[in-house]
Parts: structure tokens; sequence; C-alpha cells
């Protein structure tokens, strides 16, 4: 005879105050199975606690019901509670009588009713609930670093700091990121590549890191503790032992295209490194740009390489290592305002992105620092910045803020006003949004001291008049519709989630949100964990941040990583699917509707009893059966609503445990 | 041209050269079994026929009675590895598809026998037109080894509202709710949950049915109209997307509850919200309800 204690919370007043929970345990104790049951005012507190542990033992309860807040709560707290009286974590049942009741009503007489349900429910499943035990899993002590930004470095040196090794995979030849293209940080207005150069030498120079640029993820097989991932390594055509990375085949290579690194707007040969500081300092070639692949003829670069590092063979090549943990900082990509009619569809040259003015005010970019306007080379006396382009435009953009827009914004106006003489800078701007520290006074000090104006209101219009770009738009808190004359116009384009970002989740396993950025497992207290157990986030491909803001967050990734690796293994949470082989036909369906690969068919072999002469009656067949793999399964359940005999089940939500929930209503 | 395809002058033929193949399949021992039909022992009626001796051969025929859908018998021997011939009208080939795409046969172990179908007689009025070959997507096997290519071949009418099929749908969903309701509680009353539409089904191929399962207890097992539609309309969602409208579950009704219709309906809907050709019309496709596609549409999300 299985004995249910059923404790019910108050919550102080959250729950007692619209629901009566004297009425409640009063109730609980005339439901069957139910040997005891009380009520107390803070169930989690210390006293809530050993008032449990006292009942299990004086009562020999086996099965409790903790009518109180919602299991994401305190599920983990009550289940070390009972184990801590020797019942196992498993056969304890939460009724949420607090988020699913009394929050959400006000009539005390229905809620009281509601929450009567929800124990009557909660009883009936512990009742069926079973003793589950966790299984255990090694932990591969290596951990693989997905996109070489800043988020990527900061993740990478702080994990390998702590004595592991770490793998940082890069798709361009070099890491640095969009970092490396910005002039100077906002707030303290330090050279970007000054702090950052540091780090990516500090990362190539690491005993424990191995940066792998120029390749891509592949696929990721396996589970927490032991990824399987299959990386490409794409053709470089430059042996990475022999160069020395003198630069002279880049000087001499004949094809030129439009460089990347400096948002096109001057040109890089074909067999290039995309800036000085780049590392690995070895060049690649791009075969769509190079003389050699598109007409068979050239090879000055070969010929000149006095190391004779350069190879046209080079192929692609497939690597699969395995990993205990994976971070993710894969970054972001900028908003393409063509897309915006009335900034002229792109076809004002003068009108040019936030990150093209980054590479218009650097000293190593196409005007050597000078700001000089891409349509004439002259330099502009009057720049408008515009920002909320793309960002909080449900219409045409996305609606979310890119949250660095603001600073950025007041650091280039600032530039502006700093380096041409007589200049004039105007902000159009829909809110003011500094909440960093220092970030306002640095936005007062664009206002302050360099005298930037800002207009609150949005630009309607931009068009040419006479050579001239005229700027259009409404100063909402003067009411009048004003006209700025300019000679260049900066847009604030929103940061967006990288076009390959929702194929590269499939691949890996994780989630992502409406906007294609990544989805954090908790947006409070797991930020940085992803819903796949070992995959973490780091930087802006989890939504837009600055550079603090990923450096922060990659150090969080990082110390989970570390966390991780620092056990030889772990326990499976033992909610994770389970097959009835007995009733499984091997259809195969579950297979593909795992978000995680956690099931596989394997092959059975048994005797069959059989009625027809012409059958294998009395003989042995092999036939395929599902197969979950305890260390991926995550426990959603989405295999076993699609099992159409019921041969999966959810241990701990079974069909059985759902199905008494429901007849108990 | 195919070799394996025999071409024959007329539906009169067909039963000749199904007897040649299957004598040289037995002798060859390609096979151990050949599955097809015989005369039944009424006159209009045939029967399904397991042949595993070359010499009985002979007993096999093709008429317009030969409605049963034999590839279901294939379950019979699965994981068995034995090989087995059997012979397929169009809208069989397409339930065996369906088998092989459910893992339940493996391709290899089967040779497949088409007949381009010249049209079935309805069972029961052996005078009049098969209802179900107005639904009729492909006359000729999507899938054989060997063909017997008749040329009175008959596929359905395919204009819309022109079937059966969408003619009774149509009646159905013009009715007001109230009568919709009582059409269905009507069907649902006069079911005697005798599981013939079940057992028959060729898309049923789960090795232990949730109906037939008591732990969990899914559907009560008592025969009321509360339960009976609960088993119907699970039913419909276990097929759907997977049914091949080979109408057997309709012929087989006792009661003759037009069982087809929700089957149907599914049908339907499935094409026109995901744009996919009809079930298991090819080997290659995966079954539209258990494939993902990023490009799938998600306005219920």
């Amino acid at each position: 005879m299985k004995k249910v204690g059923v404790f019910v919370c108050h919550c102080g007043t959250n729950i007692a105050q619209t629901v009566n929970c004297e009425q409640l345990a009063e109730a609980a104790k005339t439901l069957p199975g139910v040997a005891y049951s009380t009520e107390y005012k803070y169930m989690c507190s210390d006293p809530g606690q050993t008032m449990i542990k006292k009942a299990i033992e004086e009562h020999n309860l086996d099965r409790v019901v903790v009518a109180a807040c919602s299991p994401r709560m305190h599920e983990a707290t009550f289940r070390k509670c009972v184990n801590g009286a020797g019942l196992n974590p498993y056969l304890l049942e939460i009724a949420n009588i607090r988020e699913q009741c009394s929050w959400v009503h006000s009539d005390k007489t229905k809620a009281t009713a509601k929450a009567e349900d929800l124990i009557r429910m909660a009883v009936a499943k512990a009742l069926k609930n079973e003793k589950l035990t966790p299984s255990v899993i090694p932990i591969h002590k290596r951990a693989l670093v997905i996109g070489g930004g800043i988020a990527g470095i900061q993740a990478a040196l702080d994990i390998a700091d702590t004595g592991y090794q770490v793998d940082l995979v890069e798709r361009e030849p070099s890491i640095g990121g969009k970092m490396a293209q910005i002039d100077k940080t906002f707030p303290t207005m330090d050279c970007s590549a000054c702090i950052l150069t540091p780090k990516m030498v500090d990362a190539a120079q690491h005993p424990n890191i191995t940066i792998i640029a120029y390749s891509e993820v592949e696929k990721v097989e396996g589970y927490v503790g032991n990824f399987d991932v299959t990386i490409r390594r794409k053709a470089t055509c430059v042996d990475p032992v022999k160069c020395t990375g003198c630069g002279l085949c880049s000087q001499k290579c004949p094809s030129k295209t439009d460089s990347e690194f400096e948002c096109n707007m001057s040109q890089r040969p074909a067999i290039y490194s995309p800036f000085p500081q780049a590392i690995p300092n070895k060049p690649v070639i791009d075969q769509e740009a190079c003389r050699y692949f598109k007409t068979g003829k050239c090879k000055i670069c070969q010929k000149i390489c006095a190391s004779d590092a350069v190879n046209f063979e080079d192929q692609d090549e497939l690597v699969t290592i395995r990993y205990g943990a994976i971070v993710v900082a894969t970054g972001y990509s900028l908003y393409d305002y063509n897309q915006y009619g009335e900034y002229g569809y792109g076809q004002y040259p003068d009108v040019i992105s936030g990150l093209d003015f980054e590479r218009l005010v650097n000293a190593s970019g196409p005007t050597m620092g000078k700001i000089k306007r891409p349509s004439d080379g002259q330099e502009p006396k009057t720049v408008v910045f515009i920002k909320c382009v793309g960002s909080r435009d449900a219409n045409r953009g996305h609606d979310y803020c890119s949250r660095a827009c603001c600073m950025y914004t007041a650091k280039h106006a600032t530039m502006v006003r700093d380096k041409i003489k007589d200049s004039q800078a105007v902000v159009f701007y829909m809110d003011i949004r500094t909440p960093g520290k220092n970030y306002e006074e640095f936005y007062l000090r664009a206002v302050e001291e360099y005298g930037v104006t800002y207009v609150r209101g949005r630009v309607s219009r931009i068009y040419m008049e006479s050579g001239n770009l005229i700027v259009q738009g409404e100063d909402t808190i003067l009411g009048t519709q004003i006209l700025v004359v300019a000679d260049m116009v900066v847009l604030a384009t929103a940061m967006e989630a990288q076009p390959d970002a929702a194929e590269f989740a499939r691949k890996i396993g994780i989630t992502f949100d409406q906007n294609n950025f990544f989805n954090e497992a908790h947006p409070k207290l797991r930020p940085v964990e992803t819903f796949s157990a070992g995959i973490y986030l780091a930087g802006a491909c989890q939504g837009p941040k600055d550079i603090p803001d990923s450096v922060a967050q990659a150090g969080a990734a990082a110390a989970k990583v570390v966390a991780l690796l620092s056990k030889d293994e772990m326990a499976t949470e033992p909610i994770v699917a389970e097959v009835n082989t007995n009733h499984c036909s091997g259809c195969g369906f579950c297979v593909p509707v795992c978000p995680y690969k956690a099931i596989s068919l394997k092959t059975l072999t048994e005797r069959v009893h059989g009625s027809v002469a012409w059958g294998p009656a009395g003989k042995e067949i092999t036939r395929q059966v599902a197969e979950v793999n305890k260390g991926l399964c995550q426990g959603c359940g989405a295999c076993t609503v699609n099992c159409r005999s019921g041969a999966l089940d959810l241990l701990g939500f079974t069909n059985e445990q759902i199905l008494a929930e429901v007849d108990s209503l | 041209m195919n070799e394996n395809v025999i071409q024959v002058s007329g539906k009169s033929e067909i039963s000749q050269i199904m007897r040649e193949i299957a004598r040289d399949l037995l002798q060859q021992k390609t096979v151990s079994l050949v599955i097809g039909w015989e005369k039944g022992i009424l006159p209009n009626k045939s029967a399904p026929a397991f042949i595993t001796q070359s010499h009985d051969t002979d007993k096999l025929v093709f008429d317009e009675y030969c409605y049963h859908n034999l590839t279901k018998y294939l379950l019979q021997r699965k994981g068995s590895g034995l090989k087995t011939a059997i012979f397929v009208k169009g809208c069989d080939s397409r339930s065996l598809v369906g088998l092989v795409q459910d893992n339940q046969v493996p391709r290899e172990d089967i040779c497949i026998i088409g007949i381009s179908c010249p049209g079935l007689m309805e069972e029961r009025n052996t005078v009049i037109p098969a209802k179900k070959c107005e639904t009729c997507y492909t006359s000729i096997p999507v899938e054989y080894d060997f063909l017997i290519d008749c040329p009175d071949t008959k596929t359905g009418d395919d204009e819309p509202g022109g079937s059966f099929a969408h003619r009774e749908l149509s009646k159905v969903e013009n009715m007001t709710l109230d009568q919709r309701d009582t059409y269905w509680q009507t069907m649902f009353q006069g079911c005697i949950r005798c599981y013939a539409c079940r057992n028959v089904c060729p898309v049923c191929s789960c090795k232990e049915c949730c109906f037939d399962l008591t732990s969990p207890d899914w559907v009560g097992k008592g025969n009321n109209t509360s339960d009976n539609s609960f088993y119907h309309l699970v039913r419909a969602m276990h097929v759907a997307g997977r049914c091949v409208s080979c109408g057997e579950c309709e012929r087989v009704c006792p009661i003759n509850l037009p069982v087809m219709l929700l089957n149907s309906k599914l049908s339907l809907s499935i094409e026109e919200l995901f744009d996919e050709p009809p079930a298991s019309m090819n080997l290659d496709d995966t079954a539209t309800l258990s494939q993902f596609k990023p490009e799938d549409p998600e306005e219920f999300m």
C-alpha cells in the first residue's frame, strides 16, 4: 500500500491570500492513497523541510506531494529534501498552486477548488511515480570554441588558462571578428586593435589553444562530455608550416577584389591576409578571385614564394575531433540598409553604415584615418547620424533594440567633431539608451563638450539636390520639419543574427528565437547555457551585445565549461525517454523528430511464433527497434507523442502517469 | 524497353502471364512464396492465394474481383529474410511503398510484380465499378520488378469534386454543425469495434496496436459512441499522411460505414497544407508528417 504525504505551502501570502490552504490540507486527507497532510507558511524554509522529513519518518510515507510554487522554482529543493529522508527524489511530485493558481485568480472559493483539483492530479500521478536513478557518462577533457571574435577568443583564453585544451574554430582566415574592424571603443576611447591584438597573440601563443582558422563546423554528433565534431578545413592553398608570412605573394598578386575587412571600400589581392595583425598571419587564396583558378594561368605567387608554400592542389579536409564541451560564439551580422527606400536603397555613396565609418576613421583603413566621403574623397563638414536603422522597426527590420548603437553613434559624432575642423554632427534619435557604466557620461560629453546636435525624431527621407544630400526629418520636440544639408550620412544599422544562424543551430542541435538569435536556457538564471547540455553561448550570437558584455559572457561560459571538464564523469538526468522493445515496430519515425539526435535504430534477434505455414514460425528473426541514448536525451518527449503504439515513454512523465492525472479530474 | 515489362493485349491475358512469372520465380528459387489471387468459392469473388510450389501457380488469376490488397500479408514474414513475390495493383503498390518507407519490409526481400490495373467492380454489387477506383491516383504500379502492362488501365477521375470521396466529403462539409454532429454520431454509434478496418489496413503496421494495450488504457474497450469515436479519430490521425486510399477499410466493414471518409479528408488537407504529393507515390519520399523541413509552414507556432 502506497502512502502519500501532502504538504501545502502558503508561500507567505502569495498562495494563502487567494487559496484556503487549511481547507486544502483537510481535503487532501480524503484522497485515495493519502496518509498524511499538513500546511505551513514556508515549506521551502528550513523548518518546512524538516517538517517534511519528520513526517516521512513518522508516517512511513513513500510518496510526497508538495503543493507550492512552480517546479522550476523549487522541485530541486524538495527532491533534495525527500532524498535526505531516504526517499528516491523522483517519488516527489509538485502541485503548482502558485503560478498556475493563486497568482492568476482572485476569487478565493474558485481558486481553492482549482487548487484541490491540482493536488488531486498530483496525488494520482505520485501514486504512479517510480524510483529513477541517474546514470553516469564520462567527460572528454577538451573544449571547442566556435567563432574567433572577441567573445570566442576570451572564452578560449579563460578555459585554456585553467589547463584544459581548447580548439578555436574561425571561418575567416584570421581570428579577431568584428572588433578587429572597429577603430575606437566606447566609453574609454581605447584603440580597438590595441586592446584586441594582444589577446589574439595570447591565444595564438597559448600552449593549450589550437587555432583552427579558415574552417567551419560541419557536423556535431554525440552528447555532453562526448561531442564528435567534424570540422571542414577549407583549402588555403598555402602550406602553413612552410609559409613565413613575408607577404610578398600578396604584394605581387595581380588579381584584386573588394576587401570584406574594409567594407568593400578598398581592394585586396586574391592571396591575402585580411589585415596586418591577422592571426594566423599566413595568407590564403580566395579561389573565387584568383586568376589561376579562374583562367588556369598566373601562378605568380607560387613562383615568387621563396619557401615554396603555395600549393594549388590543396583540397578541403574534414577532421573529426572529440570534445567534452562547446562554446558557441559565432557573432552577428549587420542589417542591410539597402531595404530602406527613403534612405536611397543604398544608391547614394555617401550614405554609409556605422561599420563603414569605423574603417574610414581607422588609421589603417582605406583613407588612412582621414575622414573622407566615399563619393569624391572630400572631407565632409556636416555629418548626419541616423539611429535605429533596422532596430525597433517592426515593419522593415527588427522589433528589438540593438543596444550598442546609441553609444557608438555618440562615439562617431565625437570623432567627427574632434577630427574635422568646423564640422557639424547631427544625430537623429528615437531615445538615448545608455545603460552601462560611464555610458551616460560619455553621451553627455558628446553633447556638452563636443557640441554634437541631437534631434529627437525619425528621418523621413534622404534625397539629392544639386549634388548635396538633403536629410529631411522631424524634430518631435520642437514639432517642426527640418532639413539638413549633409555631406555624409552614417546609419546605425541593427545587429542581427548571422544569415546562416538557423541552419547552424540545427546542425549542432541548439534552439533559436524568432530573430534567429540562439536561445539561452533561462533568460535570467541560465544565461550562457543552451537547452543542449554541454553547449554554451558567448557574445552576440545570443542577442545584440557590446564588447564589455560579450567579454563578460565569454568568461561566464568558460566558467561553465571548466566546471564541466573538471569532473571525470557526470550524472545524467534520469527523466529520459525509454523504449518498450516489445511494442516498438521499428518504423523509425522517432528518429527524425528527436531534436537532440538521441534516437537510433538497433537490430534485435528473437524467436517468433507464427500462425501461417509460410511464415518464420518457430525460427529466429531480426527486427529493428528504437534505442535512446540516455546521454543525449533531454527528456523533451517529442518522440513519445510521435509513437503510435506508445512504445516510447518518458520516464517521470509516462503515458500512464499523465492518464492517471487526467482520469483523476 | 525494359525487359521486365510484359505487354499484354487485353486483361484476359493477365492471368496467364502471372502464372508464368510466378512459376519461374519459384522454380529458380528466387522466392519461397508468391502472394497473389485465386478464384474464390463464390463466382464473383477472388481470394488471396499463397503459393509455395511451382506446380500450384496455375491457380493464380486476375480479374475485376481481386479486391484484396495483399501487401499486409508481408508483415507475417517480417524480419525472416525470406524472399517473397507479390502481385500488386496500382493502389496496392503504394501501400507496399508505404511499408518499405515505414521500415517494415526490406525492399530487397520483395519481388514486386505489378499489374497495370483495368479497374475493379464493387464487392457487394458486382456489376458497378468500385467506388475506390474513382479516387485512384495511379493504375500503373509506382514500384515494381516486373510489370504486366495492360492497355485497358483506368485511372480515377482527377477533376476536383469528381470522385466519390470528394462528393461524399463536400456533402458532409456542407452540412450544418448539428447535422454533421448527427452524421458522425450515427456512424460511430453503428460501429461494432470489430477492428476489421484496422486489421486490414496496410498502413496499420504497429507491432502492438495502441487500442489493444491495457497499460496505459488509452481507449475504453467497451462498445459505446464515446469510445468508438475516439477509436476512429485516433486511427485517422495515426494513418494521416500515410493512407494510400486503397479502400480496404471500407470494403471490409461489416456495417458498411464510410470509414474512409475521415482518412480522405486528412489526405486532401495534407496535400493542400504542405503542397506534397499523395502519400507513398515514390519510394524515395518520406511521409509528409514524418519529416522535418526548415521551410515547413509554421503558422501554428
